[in-house]
């Protein structure tokens, strides 16, 4: 196949161990590797890039091993998390250093053109330091496409932007991915960031593989908790706190349907009016387009959303608050979760 | 009895601590300053051009700074990988490296001198291999230049680890990403970061180097014509002035002067290169 693959690959890292893992990222498509923090996602990106040998498995681009391959002669542009810009060069000086190594004659007009791409010609004589976040981001993408990548693998290079920043970046990279045929694996923790991009997601946790998939199948993919705030779900409730609210019939009910992890109340299985149950609105708040509503069962909050005005409710009213079981979503135990 | 009055509060003396600190500081501060100004008083504006246009304090001039400068080079080309092995690699006995490049710190030099003396004395098993291949070491432009490398190379070790230790390895597995190889990493990126340093670095160990004495006692109180020293029978700055007190104290004073505004001037390079954000250092030079 074309592209990048990887196969059953473990390395070592302390006490670390990774793997095994196995992924494709065909030319010019993206995959977004999620995960809590520790669950092995930057030892996988360093692996790949070649700066960690693996114990076991393979690299391979368009069915070529990497594995005696140097990090220098992969062509992977490896974009480490503070985006690696050399502090004593300036922004033409970062984006001409890898046209410079190769020895290009015409690093100078090839790195003006990377510079023009990515509107940094007027902050093309400053330094980094001198820099917003976004405009390092920027440099550091010019820079690493400068040197011709075959594939990027990014650790989360953009999670220093703002939205607009990122947005601006996010359209531009999906365009030159789709161009340039080059393969993307992005370490990242911003669900908007990955939906943009990725084509496929793969999911950590504990230095394994939990999932790969399409997206579709992330969103029907057994959920724990990390993965589930990942896909926006705000009413989760772990064990131990639906234990507490075994006695009420609302907790009793969430308690048979939750999973090892708990169990997750998608807002679409709420089913709530103002009304004479034992439910409260327990807080009220203004938000974009709607407010949030908190409504206590016992021990239990749920927060909703209500899109437009607010029904003239207040702090206090009595509520009756129903499940719809099919759509509650029971959630795994993370790996090295209690 | 009356209920006693609460006692007056004391007024707040904000101006002692600072007080305190300034008298202190500027003792010291006095202390490092002063004699030179005695100095330079004593030697006056015409003893001092006397004292540098004096034919053979010229030559003891010449002679320590082209011995140190020789010294440098040597401890440059060893101090800065034993500079990136300590600060780049973690392995058993590295903290006692450590603590070896420190000894020069703590050891009289006088006794470095008679340490040497004593390993390249001709009969010595090392001496003895010195002796056949032909460079003299007593007395001899060799023996000052050992004597320097080895009370100034720990700067250079020193300043060079301390450099590459700060280089962040994100950097490092940048350029190799974007197609460096290793050798071109270490000279584009963890060099090229830690050339002013090194370079800082070796200034101080040249100033070290210029400005010994206790070394020299011993191993190379005068210093015969030896490669690759060509000129006449003289002897390190500092020897040379301590001599001269003998004879015209006067004079001496004068030398003393001139080396002090050598030794200074090689400072202000230091001072010069440690400011941040020079140009220098961000271009041409291993671009």
């Amino acid at each position: 196949m074309t592209g990048l693959a990887v196969r059953g690959l473990t390395a070592r890292r302390g006490a670390f161990l990774l793997g095994p893992v196995d992924l494709e990222v065909p030319r010019g498509q993206a995959i977004a590797v999620l995960g809590p923090s520790g669950a092995g996602k930057t030892t996988l990106l360093r692996t790949v890039a070649g700066f960690l040998a693996p114990d076991s498995g393979w690299v391979r681009w368009d069915g070529t091993d990497l594995g005696g391959t140097p990090p220098e002669r992969r062509r992977f542009g490896f974009v480490p998390p503070n985006l690696g810009l050399f502090p004593d060069r300036t922004v033409r000086g970062n984006v001409a250093y890898p046209l410079r190594l190769a020895g290009r004659p015409d690093a100078a007009e090839r790195s003006q053109q990377w510079i023009d791409r990515f509107d940094l010609g007027p902050l093309a004589e400053r330094y980094p330091r001198d820099l917003s976040s976004g405009e390092r981001a920027r440099v550091a993408m010019a820079r690493a496409l400068a040197a011709e990548p075959v594939a990027l693998l990014w650790d989360e290079p953009l999670a220093a932007l703002d939205v607009d920043g990122r947005d601006a970046l996010l359209r531009d990279l999906e365009e030159l991915l789709e161009a340039e045929g080059i393969a993307l694996v992005l370490v990242t923790h911003d669900p908007t960031t990955a939906a943009t991009l990725a084509s496929a997601y793969a999911v950590m946790a504990a230095g394994r593989l939990r999932f790969s998939g399409s997206p579709s199948a992330l969103a029907a993919a057994p959920l724990d908790r990390f993965l589930a705030r990942f896909l926006g779900y705000e009413n989760l409730y772990g064990p131990a706190e639906l234990r507490l609210a075994r006695d009420r019939s609302l907790g009793g009910r969430l308690l048979r349907a939750a999973g090892p992890g708990g169990i997750v109340v998608p807002t679409d299985a709420l089913r709530w009016r103002a009304g004479s149950g034992d439910a409260r609105v327990a807080a009220l708040r203004d938000a974009p387009g709607g407010w949030v509503v908190a409504l206590r069962d016992g021990p239990l909050l749920f927060r909703v959303h209500v899109a437009g005005p607010l029904p003239g409710l207040r702090v206090g009213d009595a509520v009756d608050l129903d499940l719809d079981e099919g759509a509650l979503r029971p959630l795994e135990l993370a790996d090295g979760e209690p | 009895m009356p209920a006693a009055e609460a006692p007056p509060a004391r007024p707040r003396r904000r101006w002692v601590a600072p007080t305190v600190a300034g008298v202190l500081s500027a003792s010291l501060l006095g202390l490092f300053v002063l004699p030179l100004v005695a100095l330079f008083a004593d030697a006056g504006a015409a003893g001092i051009v006397q004292a540098a246009t004096n034919a053979a304090f010229r030559t003891t001039i010449e002679f320590t700074l082209l011995a140190s400068g020789i010294a440098v080079a040597l401890g440059v080309v060893t101090g800065v990988p034993l500079g990136y092995v300590l600060a780049r690699y973690r392995f058993r006995g590295r903290s006692v490296l450590e603590s070896i490049v420190l000894v020069p710190v703590v050891i009289p030099h006088l006794i470095v001198g008679l340490a040497l003396l004593l390993l390249l004395a001709p009969r010595a098993p090392l001496g003895s291999i010195v002796a056949r291949l032909g460079i003299p070491v007593f007395d001899a432009t060799a023996g000052v230049i050992l004597v320097m490398l080895y009370v100034g190379a720990s700067y250079v070790v020193l300043a060079s680890q301390t450099a590459f230790a700060a280089v962040d390895d994100e950097l490092v597995e940048s350029a190799r990403s974007l197609g460096a190889s290793p050798t071109e990493a270490f000279l584009s990126v963890t060099l090229r970061s830690s050339a002013r340093a090194i370079v800082t670095g070796a200034l101080l160990m040249w100033a070290r180097g210029v400005s010994e004495v206790g070394g020299f006692l011993l191993l190379a109180y005068a210093v015969n014509p030896s490669f690759p020293w060509s000129g006449p029978v003289t002897n390190t700055a500092s020897v040379f002035i301590f001599n001269y007190y003998g004879i015209d104290p006067h004079a001496a004073v004068g030398f003393a002067a001139v080396l002090v505004l050598v030794s200074l001037a090689i400072f202000l390079g230091v001072r010069f290169l440690d400011r941040p954000g020079l140009a220098w250092t961000r271009g041409g030079w291993f671009s």
